[in-house]
């Protein structure tokens, strides 16, 4: 008795321990709801002893559900792989094909997770596998998902249906071949899976692989017979492989279907694929074998050509065809600048072996232009056949420009009937464009008539001109990218130039009458000065603006990735700047770095200072450029007024001016290239230097005015009589001593007369304005030149490439006023607005620009006004925003974004104090505000 | 996305100013007659996808200028043509007179294998005939050339042209004297067939080309 007693107590003094140990109590709370949360843990760790433990006594129902999702604790178990809960729980009853809310059963869960004991015990039970969940997904579909093939092996033994599908039509096979599961695809295929099922809107597991540029996958499915199906919107895997930019992938289809190489190169014209795309799909395809990359080449000269003459087909549409020409012409330029794959995986037949690496061909190629320019046709290579196709094109170019310059040619005989035709046809084109734009009243009826009887000539003569300029123009373009893809870079070939020298009557004339022409298609100029020089007076009459553009355009268009705008800066990229010694910083800095990053973006930071973004840099070339002209330097003197600079001729009394020259060139043709603007200005003299413009003596002027007027004098007056006594010499002052120079060999033994009077005046300006400073403008140019072409700057004249370096020197507030936005609770009408503009009314010119300084963080507007004012990310208008107003607050500024944010001031009085406090200390300088 | 044919001819339409050219061209892919029609200026172009005997096929037709002034730019578009449409203007003695000249361009400068279809436009206006039937197919016969009689007004024969000329080509294929996949042939295949068969026949096609590499 004393026994049983001791040993019941006994009992009850481990229990008590070990809930004591374990800190809570070994019985199940009776509740189901509370029961499962203290079970859940336990079976998460796969704690099987205390489970049955606390399982043993109590009436908790093994399938209670619970949980918003609704599981079972045999979810919870098969989830995350607590296997001996799992048989524990399956032992107790627990129904092994219950379904949780979204109808997944516990196999599913272990399937997804990868929980093979788990599995295999659920079957064991007899786990249903063709169940569904809501979205119609099985635990097959959970394994090919996630590549699981061993698993899956062994499941798909007990599937019924291994195409069962889900909602959206999918099966196993699908999922796996979408996430490129090579093994578990060869699975499924190989228990049976339908290889070209189309789930409900029609893609293929071949469609599935392409979709995501699974190429090992295709080759799987295509070896093993899989169809070529286009979905149900008629998208083809090819489509899908082009449009991913998946080469691989194209390449294994090809390889399979062989017609698919044409359907490939059909898209070229398909203006829905993007460019980029197609380029890396046909540059791969192209970098097989050789043949492959003949094949492409041919093929794509061939859709070229049809193209172009769609283009020359006046009833195409213009733009559309354009397009599409010039984007299979790049293509086809890219892919041959490639050149055929490496030599060493080719036993190929198709390529004779005569092989010239590009380099000697082009070597070859130069040679003979020179020594014999009857032949140069004949410096083909073997790998020039490609071409042939568009040697069509070409000569329907070449008979297109024969016959308009025989209609130019008729024209010009009889005049008067070209005239009037040319007017109808004006007329008639005018009439049309109403007609299209329907909006306008119909001319009257009259004009109508005669119209009417004039289609005739309508179609005749000077309008066929107007009516192919353009479309001939584009083709002229593709032309020329044909012909420099052959040449080594920056050389054009000899064929263009004939081909512009040929027909140079007709190009002209076409410029001449539609101007636009030049900056649509003739990019060549831009690269050949020899050329330009053509077209040149034609150029100069076009709006600075459009110039502009064109300049711009074609100085960015070899950068990679134009339409990537933002890009993250390099920490190593940063130029680092003291603001105290920032010439010779930045000279360090500058140098330091290679001219392809700086083309890329320039990022600076002042040491010690946080800010960085386009306000530091537009700041970092403001206080430079101005420092370059520091006199301390003496690399750069005054004009005579005081405002505009030029090299000085005694800089060589810093002994590396030559560098520093080349550094200032270096600055100013960056801050061209960036759309950077400086705070110099430079005489008329010096831009033309720039320019390589020859200067005159009325650009002595500005150095020396008193100079100028004598120059002027000796020119408007007959100076036989004077006694002048001049020789063809000067002297010079060089730091006090006075030399004498002679301005031509001899020249201090020849006498200036009324005849040579003119020569004087030239070789005393070209030494005063040239000659003097001769190293230093070379210097300068060496350093410009790096980033800005000569042939490309040569578009403008000194006055315009003024406006592009300083901008406009004058700050207009009306136009100020007009192109400000206002955010943040202010707007027009608001007291602190109208005081704010009241207040920089009545600034000084120079308060002004401090007020622009601080918030855009440089003294200039850009050419064209405020409506072009430049932020981190394109255009960005002046903006002021409110801040609640507190004593003492001073105004900040944003200089990325433009924005000032003014506080809302009670008066115009104190906003004044404030802002100009605000200007007068902190225009230079950032801090995070 | 792409259009589906299973192959693409090249189709010239060519013949004297005037003879309807055009409107032919405009009927077949508008299915309208075209009222107001200028001379054309160089070459126009358009294209329909037709159904020849089981096949799909895409014709690009090229429409030429016939005024003599545009001969020398009409002429670099003939080569590489698969077809042709020879038109001349049953009302105009002049349009049939120039037939021989426009048929020696044909032949010399497009491919050699070029199936040609003689289309007597304007039948409609037979009131002002100048060139009778009988004689325009002797003509035919002499030069191995297919005939027709058509009218762009009315639309009567002017699909049964272009059909013909298709179809023609289309046995010459199957015939194999007509190769699409040698260059010039003015023949490409489309993917349609890769759309819908079983197995391409394209296997075969692939294989052949290989070799001759």
């Amino acid at each position: 008795m004393m026994e049983r007693a001791m040993e019941q107590l006994n009992v009850q003094l481990s229990r008590l321990t070990r809930s004591l140990r374990r800190a809570r109590t070994v019985e199940l709370p009776e509740d189901n709801e509370t029961a499962v949360y203290t079970l859940m843990p336990m079976v998460m760790a796969d704690q099987h002893r205390s489970v049955s433990e606390l399982l043993l006594n109590s009436n908790f129902d093994v399938n209670y559900a619970f949980g918003r999702v609704k599981r079972s604790l045999l979810h919870i178990a098969a989830n995350c792989g607590s296997v001996e809960c799992l048989v524990l729980l399956l032992k107790r009853g627990a129904n092994p094909n219950y379904q949780d809310i979204s109808g997944c059963t516990p196999l599913h869960l272990a399937a997804r997770n990868g929980q093979k004991k788990c599995m295999g015990k659920l079957l064991e039970y007899n786990a249903d596998v063709n169940i569904c969940n809501n979205e119609g997904l099985t635990a097959i579909h959970w394994l090919a998902v996630n590549g699981r093939t061993e698993l899956l092996h062994d499941l798909v033994q007990h599937v019924s249906n291994v195409d069962v599908e889900d909602a959206m039509g999918q099966t196993a096979l699908h999922v796996a071949c979408q996430n490129g599961h090579k093994t578990t695809v060869l699975c499924l295929l190989d228990s049976g899976a339908d290889i070209n099922r189309p789930n409900v809107s029609g893609a293929t597991p071949l469609y599935f692989a392409c979709s995501h540029g699974q190429r090992d996958t295709a080759l799987i499915l295509l070896s093993r017979g899989a169809k070529y199906l286009a979905d149900n919107n008629g998208i083809t895997p090819l489509d899908l492989c082009v449009q991913g930019g998946y080469g691989e992938t194209c390449e294994i289809l090809i390889q399979h279907h062989g017609r698919l190489f044409q359907t490939l190169i059909q898209m070229t014209q398909n203006d829905e694929m993007k460019e980029n795309m197609l380029r890396q799909v046909m540059e791969h395809v192209s970098q097989q074998s050789d043949s492959h990359y003949q094949r492409i080449l041919t093929s794509l000269a061939e859709v070229a050509t049809t193209n172009g003459h769609k283009l020359l087909s006046l009833s195409s549409s213009y733009e559309a065809q354009m397009k599409s020409l010039l984007r299979i012409v790049r293509i086809f330029c890219h892919v041959f600048r490639l050149g055929p794959s490496s030599p060493n995986n080719g036993n190929d037949m198709g390529y004779n072996g005569n092989k010239t690496p590009r380099s000697q061909v082009f070597k070859m190629c130069a040679r003979q232009m020179e020594v014999e320019t009857v032949q140069k046709d004949e410096c083909s290579w073997t790998g020039s056949a490609v071409f042939d196709p568009l040697e069509l094109l070409w000569h329907s170019l070449d008979e297109w420009l024969v016959l308009i310059s025989t209609e130019l040619e008729r024209n010009r005989k009889n005049p008067s009937s070209s005239s009037s035709s040319s007017e109808i046809a004006s007329l008639l084109l005018k009439q049309r464009e109403v007609d299209h734009s329907g909006s306008e009243p119909k001319l009257p009826s009259l004009l109508d008539r005669e119209a009417a009887m004039e289609t005739e000539v309508y179609a005749d003569g000077e309008d066929v001109i107007s009516m192919t300029a353009s479309r001939l123009s584009a083709v002229i373009q593709a032309f020329y990218m044909c012909c420099s893809c052959q040449m080594p870079q920056g050389m054009t070939s000899p064929r263009f130039i004939e081909f512009v020298c040929k027909h140079d009557e007709v190009l002209k004339c076409f410029v001449t009458r539609n101007p636009k022409i030049i900056f649509n298609h003739f990019h060549f100029l831009l690269e050949c000065p020899e050329l330009m020089s053509r077209f040149m007076h034609i150029i100069k009459t076009q709006p600075f603006k459009e110039c502009c553009e064109w300049f711009y355009e074609h100085l960015l268009a070899g950068q990679p990735d134009s339409d990537m705008v933002h890009r993250p800066v390099n920490e190593n990229d940063i130029l680092l700047i003291h603001r105290d010694t920032i010439f010779r910083s930045s000279c360090e800095m500058v140098s330091k770095s290679s001219n392809e990053k700086l083309k890329q973006g320039i990022a600076v930071r002042f040491h010690g200072e946080e800010g960085m973004g386009q306000g530091v840099v537009r700041e970092w070339f403001d206080i430079l450029s101005n420092e370059i002209i520091n006199p301390d330097y003496a690399l750069f003197t005054q004009s005579a007024d005081g405002t505009t600079f030029q090299p000085n001729s005694n800089s060589s009394v810093n002994p590396d001016h030559l560098n520093y020259f080349q550094f200032a060139g270096h600055i100013l043709g960056l801050a061209l290239y960036h759309r950077q603007l400086v705070n110099i200005y430079f005489t008329r003299s010096f831009y033309k230097h720039i320019l390589g413009i020859p200067v005159n003596y009325q650009d002595v002027s500005s150095i020396d005015p008193e100079y100028g007027k004598n120059l002027q004098w000796i020119l408007d007056n007959d100076i036989s009589d004077l006694g002048l006594e001049l020789t063809f010499s000067v002297e010079t002052d060089v730091f006090g001593a006075m030399e004498e120079v002679p301005l031509k060999p001899g020249g201090t033994s020849i006498l200036v007369t009324q005849d040579n009077k003119a020569e004087y005046v030239q070789l005393v300006t070209e030494l005063r304005m040239t000659r003097a400073i001769q190293p230093q403008i070379n210097g300068f140019l060496q350093g410009f030149h790096t980033f800005i072409l000569p042939s490309l700057v040569q578009l403008f004249d000194e006055y315009e490439l003024e406006l592009l370096l300083s901008g406009m020197p004058e700050i207009d507030v009306q136009d100020w006023c007009r192109n400000t936005e206002y955010t943040s609770g202010y707007d027009t009408q608001e007291p602190v607005i109208q005081w704010f503009w009241e207040v920089v009314n009545s600034l000084s010119q120079e308060e002004r620009v401090l007020l622009l300084q601080f918030v855009t963080g440089s003294s200039r507007v850009p050419h064209g006004g405020f409506a072009f004012l430049m932020g981190g990310s394109g255009l960005q208008k002046f903006t002021v925003a409110a801040v609640p107003f507190s004593s003492n607050l001073l105004p900040t500024s944003s200089t990325c974004i433009n924005m000032l944010k003014l506080p809302e001031y009670p008066s115009q009085e104190v906003l004044r104090d404030r802002l100009l406090v605000a200007l007068h200390c902190g225009s230079y300088g950032y801090t995070m505000a | 996305m792409s259009e589906t044919y299973d192959f693409l001819f090249k189709f010239l339409v060519i013949g004297s100013a005037g003879a309807g050219k055009s409107c032919l061209l405009h009927q077949f892919i508008e299915n309208k007659f075209k009222q107001d029609s200028n001379h054309t200026i160089g070459v126009e172009f358009g294209s329909r996808v037709v159904n020849v005997g089981g096949k799909t096929v895409k014709l690009q037709i090229w429409d030429t200028a016939g005024q003599e002034r545009f001969r020398s730019v009409t002429r670099s578009y003939y080569r590489g043509a698969a077809g042709a449409l020879l038109v001349y203007d049953i009302t105009s003695r002049e349009t049939y007179n120039a037939l021989t000249n426009w048929l020696t361009d044909a032949r010399t400068l497009a491919s050699p294998n070029i199936v040609i279809i003689l289309c007597g436009n304007k039948k409609d206006l037979d009131a002002d005939r100048e060139v009778t039937f009988l004689e325009a197919s002797r003509f035919a016969q002499e030069n191995e050339l297919m005939f027709l009689e058509t009218s762009a007004l009315t639309g009567e024969n002017v699909e049964e042209g272009f059909l013909k000329c298709a179809r023609t080509i289309l046995g010459k294929i199957d015939s194999g004297e007509l190769d699409p996949e040698r260059m010039g042939s003015g023949i490409q295949y489309g993917d349609a067939s890769l759309r819908q068969l079983r197995q391409p026949r394209g296997t075969t096609a692939q294989n052949k080309q290989q070799c001759n590499c």
